[in-house]
């Protein structure tokens, strides 16, 4: 209760982030269009969530951006590119195709393939022939051994 | 040759595994990248809190600079206000210190520096445009800009007193 009353206070102050309304939206075909690019852009306050889906101040600001930036005829790489030269490849929630990220799509097609292979050459296998059944002990070889001959006389006796 | 194959694939495996933890070790995970560093500081026209006159940083061109990004509701702003102070009254003169307040409204803000005291002078971002041109991502942050208009370095914790001069001296 005192803990509540101490926040109201505080927000009586003004000491908190006021919300903003943000910029007024363009036209529905170009607001539709600020809304996808900025489902694309990382909001840097937030976890893991777009600019156009979180409700922080700091995101309603960067999205004013991008309506500013959309209203100027800038193309969509270009607008990527405003928040890629503040915050590297991090911005974006898809990474790009291009350069070193391109490893993180490459990568999984490669151990797909990799692990298709695999099975392959293993289905494709010949089964391992059976071993050999192994060979009684040669009659030559039993006639040959001193204990065997002494056992077969003391049963013949 | 079977077994060389499979020797040379965990090898490599193991060796981008340790690529990674080294490049990754020591630093923090959830810090924000920061891509400014050596780039061009972007140029920005804001009303200055106590007089109402609008600051264009181009008219400082040829200055080291230190902008410091802050909101009235943040503690470790707070906190690191006097440094800021300190600091402004003992470069005076060889460096331009300048808060840029945003994600705040203008009473509040007006109030919270009366309380706190105006050591060097406040402008207001309403909107956080110049927070926004400057990749800020939290606050406060601390931007040093050396006499080309190059940012140097963003510090973005609140900042002591020595840290502050070690950053100053790269840019004086």
């Amino acid at each position: 209760m005192i803990l509540a009353l101490l926040a109201s206070l505080a927000l009586a102050q003004g000491d908190y982030a006021p919300g903003r309304a943000g910029t007024d939206p363009l036209d529905a075909e170009r607001e539709a269009r600020v809304q996808r690019l900025g489902k694309q852009i990382r909001c840097p306050v937030c976890q893991g969530v777009s600019i156009a889906d979180s409700p922080s101040s700091m995101a309603r600001a960067q999205l004013d951006k991008v309506r500013e930036l959309v209203a100027a005829g800038r193309s969509d790489e270009e607008i990527y590119q405003y928040f890629v030269a503040r915050y590297g490849e991090w911005a974006l929630l898809s990474p790009s195709k291009q350069g070193v990220t391109s490893v993180l799509w490459l990568a999984p097609v490669l151990l797909i393939l990799l692990g298709t292979l695999f099975i392959w050459l293993q289905v494709r296998k010949k089964p391992a022939a059976p071993p050999a059944a192994e060979p009684a002990v040669s009659t030559a070889a039993a006639e040959e051994d001193p204990y065997l001959a002494a056992v077969r006389k003391d049963l013949q006796q | 040759m079977k077994r060389w194959v499979v020797i040379g694939v965990a090898v490599a495996a193991t060796a981008t595994l340790l690529v990674v933890y080294f490049k990754a070790f020591g630093t923090d995970p959830h810090a924000v990248p920061f891509m400014l560093t050596g780039k061009k500081a972007p140029p920005f026209k804001i009303k200055r809190l106590d007089t109402g006159e609008v600051v264009d940083s181009s008219a400082y061109a040829g200055q080291p600079m230190v902008l410091n990004f802050w909101s009235t509701w943040c503690g470790p702003c707070k906190q690191e206000h006097p440094v800021l102070n300190w600091a402004a009254q003992k470069y005076q003169g060889r460096a331009v210190f300048f808060g840029i307040v945003f994600e705040s409204e203008e009473d509040a803000t007006k109030r919270w520096l009366q309380e706190h005291g105006e050591g060097f002078p406040q402008l207001f971002d309403p909107k956080s445009t110049v927070a926004v041109d400057y990749g800020v991502s939290g606050v406060p942050e601390t931007y040093f800009i050396d006499k080309s208009g190059t940012i140097v370095s963003k510090y973005p914790y609140p900042i002591d007193p020595r840290t502050m001069e070690a950053r100053l001296a790269e840019i004086l």
